[in-house]
């Protein structure tokens, strides 16, 4: 296998610089290899080098900004064949299929994790961008399988990726998308129990890990540290009051907020309940793979409940552009072959 | 919403301009929090992870892996072989 792999700056290569997007690592050069990177180079793939991205992969739910994201760019203009980036959000796969590419987010635990900077844990996941999926797959087959420095991980030591199913059922969620795919594919009406809190479940559990994940900035062992202060606590609070953005800063005090004491079991803990009840009604009893859009609205924030499926059910997923709107398909826990073999129905 | 409290247990000193930011976008957040109550939970266990991942537990081994001079290269200050900090006990 060949072709030129470019890294999101979460990813670490020995001894080149790593900012997460962020100044808090600031002079931080990554001591080791990713797992993944020495995966790929024993594969024949070589690194192209970073690509910018969103600090600590969070977006403004806000205020989208119409810039495309740097490894998106960089795979649609053709300077990398391949871009691997933590697609926690969403944002790559909606702009990968916005822009002539495919992005390919793994079931979760089937990429090791070993040397990427944790954002939301229980949802980071190595993903791909390329020009199409039978490459990208190719590609993650090459990166998939256990790692003994990744605890949370499938115990597969490989995964082979194909295309095996002719006949795929696909659930349409029928408020939400209309992609004229009973042309192809034998469609089914589902509708999706708790989509109206998908998003404000994603959001609640992932800025309470993101704000527990980032407590290890503190201008001590690495990274930024603001040059004036008074004692060890004005040390933490202005450094990171200036080695972080907006984005992450609101993500973060919501984090606390829904941690404490009487926001805990209203908030947080509820959540992870709703988030139980959400994998359970993915079943994949009467369809193979969901169709969702890949954006339903201006707002960002509304738009996080179609990729939020995925990161909560620990679920793969791929987007591509599909009769000029993005598309996503998301199938079952291992399942990446319906999802290559429904790709390979619509290219 | 007590954005001073919350900013200040994950180590934020917030600027006017900031605050009032957080303050409107948290309210917007919070509000739309609210339909989590209409939720049925109860006897719902709360999931942490998606994976059911068990402790695997092994006998220590003795490594090399990262050296005490890479690790400590990273530091901002340091003095002696330890990370520098400033005077933590009046």
């Amino acid at each position: 296998m060949s072709g030129l792999v470019a890294l999101e700056d979460c990813i670490m290569q020995k001894d080149m610089p790593i900012t997460v997007g962020s100044k808090i690592l600031d002079g931080f050069v990554s001591p080791v290899n990713a797992t993944i990177v020495n995966r790929l180079m024993d594969s024949g793939y070589e690194i192209a080098g970073k690509t910018a991205m969103d600090e600590f992969c969070v977006p403004s739910f806000f205020d989208e900004s119409g810039e495309a994201l740097d490894a998106i760019q960089v795979v649609s203009e053709g300077r990398a064949q391949y871009a691997l980036s933590n697609d926690v959000f969403g944002k790559y796969r909606k702009q990968a299929a916005e822009n002539g590419c495919c992005y390919i987010r793994p079931t979760y635990g089937t990429v090791s994790r070993f040397g990427l900077v944790q954002s939301v844990s229980s949802m980071d996941q190595i993903g791909v961008v390329c020009k199409n999926l039978s490459d990208g797959f190719a590609l993650l087959s090459k990166i998939a399988g256990r790692d003994s420095k990744d605890g949370a991980m499938f115990s597969e030591e490989n995964y082979s990726y194909a295309a095996s199913v002719k006949d795929i059922r696909v659930g349409v969620p029928k408020s939400l998308s209309d992609f004229g795919l009973a042309e192809n594919f034998r469609t089914v009406d589902i509708e999706l129990e708790y989509f109206d809190v998908y998003r404000q479940v994603m959001y609640i559990l992932c800025c309470a890990e993101l704000g527990n994940n980032i407590s290890r900035y503190d201008g001590i062992k690495f990274g930024y540290r603001a040059p004036d202060f008074r004692g060890i606590n004005d040390l933490y609070t202005k450094t990171r009051s200036e080695g972080f953005g907006a984005n992450v800063k609101l993500a973060a005090i919501m984090g606390a907020m829904v941690l404490s004491q009487d926001w805990y079991t209203p908030y947080y803990e509820k959540a992870m309940k709703i988030r139980r009840l959400i994998k359970e009604s993915l079943r994949f009893d009467d369809y193979d793979v969901i169709a969702m859009p890949c954006q339903i609205s201006e707002n960002p924030y509304e738009n996080l409940s179609l990729f939020a499926p995925a990161a909560l059910a620990g679920l793969p997923s791929v987007s591509f552009p599909h009769n000029g709107k993005g598309i996503q398909l998301i199938a079952n826990v291992k399942r990446e072959d319906l999802l290559l073999s429904a790709w390979e129905v619509c290219k | 919403m007590q954005i001073d409290k919350f900013a200040g247990m994950v180590k934020f000193s917030l600027s006017e301009s900031e605050r009032a930011t957080i303050e409107d976008q948290s309210r917007v957040l919070v509000d739309s929090f609210g339909l989590l109550k209409n939720i049925d939970t109860d006897g719902v266990d709360a999931m942490f992870t998606v994976l059911d991942i068990k402790n695997v537990l092994r006998e220590d081994v003795v490594a090399k892996n990262i050296s005490k001079e890479t690790l400590l290269s990273n530091a901002p200050e340091q003095y002696g072989g330890y990370f520098q900090v400033p005077k933590t006990v009046d």
